[in-house]
This record gives C-alpha cells, structure tokens and sequence, in this order.
C-alpha cells in the first residue's frame, strides 16, 4: 500500500470513530407551560396549619446525628490554641520552647509557620494565627497538638508571649475620626461605605412641620450555636488533606483553607455535616488551616473543638451599630425627609461586613414610602472581636433605630404609632430607598389586622403601649 | 488513672482513665456514645444531660469516678431496637428538634421528669427544661411533644403498686 492510500484510510476510519463518538443531535427543546403554577399573592399557602416533620429528626432524637465533635479518627491527637488576651499589642517574642518539651505535646505551631497568614470571605485581612500584631483578644497567637487536650491544655500555659501594648480603639466613632493610616496600615480604618440618595433632603427638611434627632446604639451579640465550632484535619499519603468541618459555607472555606496553607484546591477536602447551630457564625474558617498544618507537622489527625470562652472571644458576632436619624415630618406625622447616618463596629476583622453594610443602609429608611432619603453608612475597625454575619445582616439594629423614632415622634405629635406608621407604610408600586417599584405591598393591611388580632384600639389607641 | 465500672444503659463497661476525666468524656471517648453532647463543660446549657441512678445529671459536671458502680442511661439507652421511645416518637412528629444538638440532653430531662412525674404541667415541663438551652429556640414543640406523651401514659390505666 502506498503512502497516500494509506493516509486516505485513516482518515476515513477517524473521520467513522469520530461519526460514532459524536453525541447524538440534542432533541428540540419541550416548549416551556405557559402557565406556571405561582400562588397567588396573599393566599394562604397550603403548608400553613400542616405539621412538618424533618427527614433528620429521628437520628436526632435517638442521638445518632453525628456532628463534627462526635469524630475520632485514630491516632487523633487533640488542638487548642492560645489567645492573646490582649486587645492592642505588637508581638515582640514567643517562646514555645518548653510547651515542645512537655511529653504528649506533638507539635507547636505559630504564624510564622503558616505560609499564607490571611483569609478572609471579602478582604483578607485576617491572619490565621497573629505573628506581628494583635488586633483583639481573641487573637491566637500559638496552636498546640497534644495526645490528649488536657496536655494541649496545660502546653499553652508553657507558651509565653511577649507584647508592646497599644493603646485599643474600642469605640466605632473614635475610629471613624482616626486619620490614615488605621489600625490596619496602610489601609484607611474606614474599609466599607455606602450612600443612598433620593430625592432632596434639604428641601424635604425645609417643607418640614418638625424636625427630629435621634442617636440610637445596639450592642454586640454573640451567635453561641450550641455547638461549638469544631474540626478535624487529616492527610492522606498522596498529599491530599481531608478536613471535617462545622464550616457553612464549604466551597468558600476550602478556597481560604487552601491559600493559606499553599496547597492547591484540588487537594483540600472539606466535609460537612449535619451543623449545630450557625447562625451566621459558622460562614468563615476558624482553625481550619491551623489544623491542617499541624497535621501535616505531625502526620496523624488533629480535632480542635472551640471552648464555650472561645465561642464568645474569637467566632464572630453581630455589628454593633451607632445610628443617627433626622426625619422631617408634617403635622399629621408624613414623613417628608430622612437623613441617616450609620456607623458599623467591624470589629477587627472585616469578615461579612461589606455585606451587613449593604443591608442595614438598603432598610435603614425602614417600610416607609419617603422622597427625600439620604442615607450614608460607615463600617470601620476597632480592636474588638470581629464583627461578621448574624440573621438579618444588619437588618434588626436599624429596625430598632427607625421604629424607636417612629414612636418618638407619634409621642411628641400626639398621634397614635399606629396610625403614623399607617400613614407612611409603602404601598403597591411605592419606590423602595434605591428606587425599586415594589409589589405585593402589604405593610398596611398587616399592621391593621395585628392590631385587630390583639385589640390595639381596646385599651385606647395603644396608650398602653406607650406608657 | 482510675478504673471505673459503670452501668451504661443495662451493661456493665470499664474503663481506666485519668482522674479528672468527667463522666460526658467517659461516655464520648471511652464507650463510644456520643449522643450525648459537649457543649459548655460547665453545666449552662445541659447539652451533656445523661440520667444516673434515675435523676437527670449535667455528665458534665460530675467525674467518671463518681459514676463508678452507678447506674447510667444514655440517649442510646432510650429506644430498643423494635421501638423508640413515645418520647423519641413525639419529639420527630412534632419536629421538635431543629439542628437536633440540644435533643439528646433535653430528651434525658423529660425522661427524667415523666419518670417523677407522669402527669407535669405545662410549668412543671418548663422548671424540667430549664437546665437546658435551644438556640433554634424550639422550646414550645418540645413541651407539647412531653405533654402529648404525659398524657397519652395518663389515658392508660395506673400501674399497680406492688
């Protein structure tokens, strides 16, 4: 056969394995139901008055759930990590040297050993282990892997630290005030800012029958899940790192995981289960990369399992919030201009707070139809445990803000809250503070039926409830 | 280290630990049941809550040596392998547990109350829950799960003393 022919057939026979490799013609697309079933707004929903039951709920109830906590891998050794206990400081020395020599102890790590010491969910800001400095107390500065945690335990008391205390910022509105560079340098303290405008205020302000001010504050608070932030780290011979996680969000975990410890996605693992408890809290990494790399040091499994301290000291919490409002309003209680200012604690870290930024300033006007809107938000550092998501995103604290204005007002103007909140609620294609046409408004209707459910107008048009 | 024997949920187990391990670690670590749970180590929130000697108890709190000889039951103790509990039965008919954590500990002091107490009030549920924290705060199914359960023991007639 000569060349040709022969390069002539193995085309035909490519050209017969590609025909029969091809995916059959993909069959034409069904018409989409022209009617797609949508209840119908304000219908009672068939789920209401029907008893649900959870697919887990008998695991639960027999104790057979198994969270992170309930793992023991052999040869696990156990983790705890040591928390600076100081809010501001530079770290000048760390001595690790007797906590290695305590029998029992594996390994001790620091952040010099973590090769990529900062995480973060929005800005990476976060080291895993403190190196140079300490932004809050619940900073760690130092992780021990023990064979049991009683021995992890007495380690870190062997652990010392030396610091060069800083002075703290504690308080939102000092550190809103510091100039550049902030706690953290280079980077301005003020790391998220927000403005909605509608309308004209000054104009709304100037129309005004009254003008009222008010400061409102909320305080931090904790998720504490009755589950503990918990893991489990463990390597496998081929280099890959497999890690049990109480983690929420496991595909955004395993990304942070994988830049600070240096080892590609494709060989980080993250297994999660049933959770205890989020919140909110468990969206971030904690330990995570601490454990993996104190696995790697030791070649067996490590658990670190948080302490209920520790819950409270260095998981995140929700934004306290420093809200200042100026509503303008008429006789008869219309609002006709509001201009708010919030101020968010970020704490030390910034975790979620980009997010709670947006949220808080989107319903800081709260469900009131007003033209004139100027709301502008701040979310800066201070040397506080870090502030992150918690149900709502920011949404409670400035519903406190609004509603307690909202009854101050009706206080001064002699009106009823009920009605004053009555004559401003949103309505059918009322424009939301970004100016989105809203739909299937029924602030109204519900706040009128509350009323009449538990007997507002009985007692005298709520003066009960304002005494 | 100290050997302990104790009477898990019908069976005699022993184990040699250190001293200042708590009877919650015994359990966990030592006999393989975890229904039980750690969730403060300091007797807030009942998440460990096991029943010794027929009195509901934060494991916590108490060491493995003063369980020695004791009789203990577990959360695993609760069912037979034919039946749950009508205390299990209602808990998953009514949904009462969410995330499910503070289930087995809450389960143990209802038990514990039932067993005083066959016929509680709705107070007498709450004081029987109160060493017990839910953060889903699911506290109203649970109570009327223990009710139903009360009452449905109540329907059947008394045990005759001996």
């Amino acid at each position: 056969m000569d060349k040709k022919s022969a390069v002539i057939e193995k085309q035909a026979r490519l050209q017969e394995v590609e025909a029969l490799l091809k995916a059959p013609a993909a069959a034409p697309l069904a018409p989409l139901p022209r009617e797609v079933l949508v209840p119908e707004a304000r219908q009672q929903t068939p789920a209401v008055r029907q008893r649900a039951t959870r697919p887990d709920g008998r695991l639960h109830g027999l104790g057979q759930t198994k969270y992170i906590d309930d793992y023991y891998l052999p040869g696990m050794l156990y983790a705890k990590i040591k928390r600076a206990g100081i809010a501001s400081a530079r770290i000048l020395r760390i001595d690790t040297s007797e906590a290695l020599k305590m029998p029992g102890v594996m390994a001790v790590i620091t952040g010099k050993d973590v090769p990529c010491n900062s995480f973060g969910p929005s800005l990476k800001d976060q080291p895993v282990l403190a190196d140079e400095r300490v932004f809050h107390a619940g900073d760690g500065v130092a992780a021990v892997a023990a064979v049991t945690e009683q021995i992890a335990a007495e380690a870190l008391e062997k652990i010392t630290v030396e610091y060069e205390p800083i002075r703290p910022v504690l308080d939102p509105l000092e550190s809103l005030q510091l100039e550049t560079p902030g706690l953290h340098a280079p980077n301005p303290n003020i790391y998220g800012h927000k403005v909605i405008r509608k309308g004209d205020v000054e104009k709304g302000f100037a129309q005004s029958y009254r003008i009222f001010e008010g400061s409102y504050r909320t305080q931090m608070v904790e998720h504490v899940p009755l589950e503990p932030h918990a893991s489990v780290a463990t390597w496998d011979a081929n280099g890959r790192v497999t890690i049990y996680s109480t983690l929420g969000r496991i595909t955004l975990g395993r990304a942070d995981i994988s830049r600070t410890i240096g080892v590609p996605m494709s060989r980080v693992r993250v297994i999660a289960t049933v959770v205890g408890g989020n919140f909110g809290g468990k969206n971030e990494i904690t330990t995570e990369p601490v454990l993996a790399l104190l696995a790697k040091k030791t070649g067996r499994p490590v658990k670190c399992t948080f302490t209920r301290p520790e819950e409270f000291l260095a998981s995140t919490t929700r934004h306290p919030l420093v809200m200042d409002y100026k509503t303008g309003v008429t006789k008869e209680g219309k609002i006709l201009a509001r201009q708010i200012r919030l101020v968010l604690d970020g704490g030390a870290y910034c975790s979620w707070s980009e997010t709670t930024l947006g949220k808080a300033c989107i319903l800081s006007a709260g469900p009131y139809q007003i033209d004139n809107l100027y709301a502008e938000a701040f979310v800066v550092y201070t040397n506080k445990t870090m502030t992150g998501a918690m149900r709502g995103f920011g949404a409670p604290q400035v519903c406190f803000a609004y509603e307690s204005q909202m009854d101050d007002m009706a206080k001064a103007l002699g009106i009823d809250p009920l009605q004053i909140r009555l004559t401003n609620a949103l309505r059918e294609g009322s424009l939301s503070p970004t100016s989105q046409k809203l739909h299937s408004v029924v602030v109204r209707e519900t706040l009128l039926q509350a009323a009449q459910r538990f007997g507002w107008n009985e007692d005298g048009g709520g003066n009960g409830a304002q005494s | 280290m100290v050997t302990v024997t104790v009477n898990v949920n019908g069976e005699p187990r022993t184990a040699s630990v250190p001293p200042e391990t708590t009877l919650l670690r015994l359990l966990r670590e030592q006999f393989n049941l975890t229904g039980a749970k750690l969730g403060c180590d300091v007797g807030d929130c009942g998440a460990c809550t096991v029943m010794v000697d027929g009195k509901s108890v934060n494991s916590c709190l108490m060491l493995a040596g003063q369980a020695d000889g004791r009789d203990v039951l577990t959360i695993e103790g609760l069912a037979t392998l034919e039946r749950l509990h009508p205390l299990q039965e209602a808990f998953e008919q009514l949904g009462s547990l969410q995330c499910g954590f503070c289930g087995p500990g809450i389960l143990m002091s209802a038990k514990a109350l039932l067993d005083e107490n066959p016929d509680p009030s709705e107070q007498d549920i709450r004081d029987a829950l109160a060493g017990n924290l839910c953060r889903c705060t699911g506290y109203i199914k649970m109570i009327e799960a223990i009710q139903g359960v009360a009452r449905a023991d109540g329907a059947r007639p008394a045990p005759k003393s001996a």
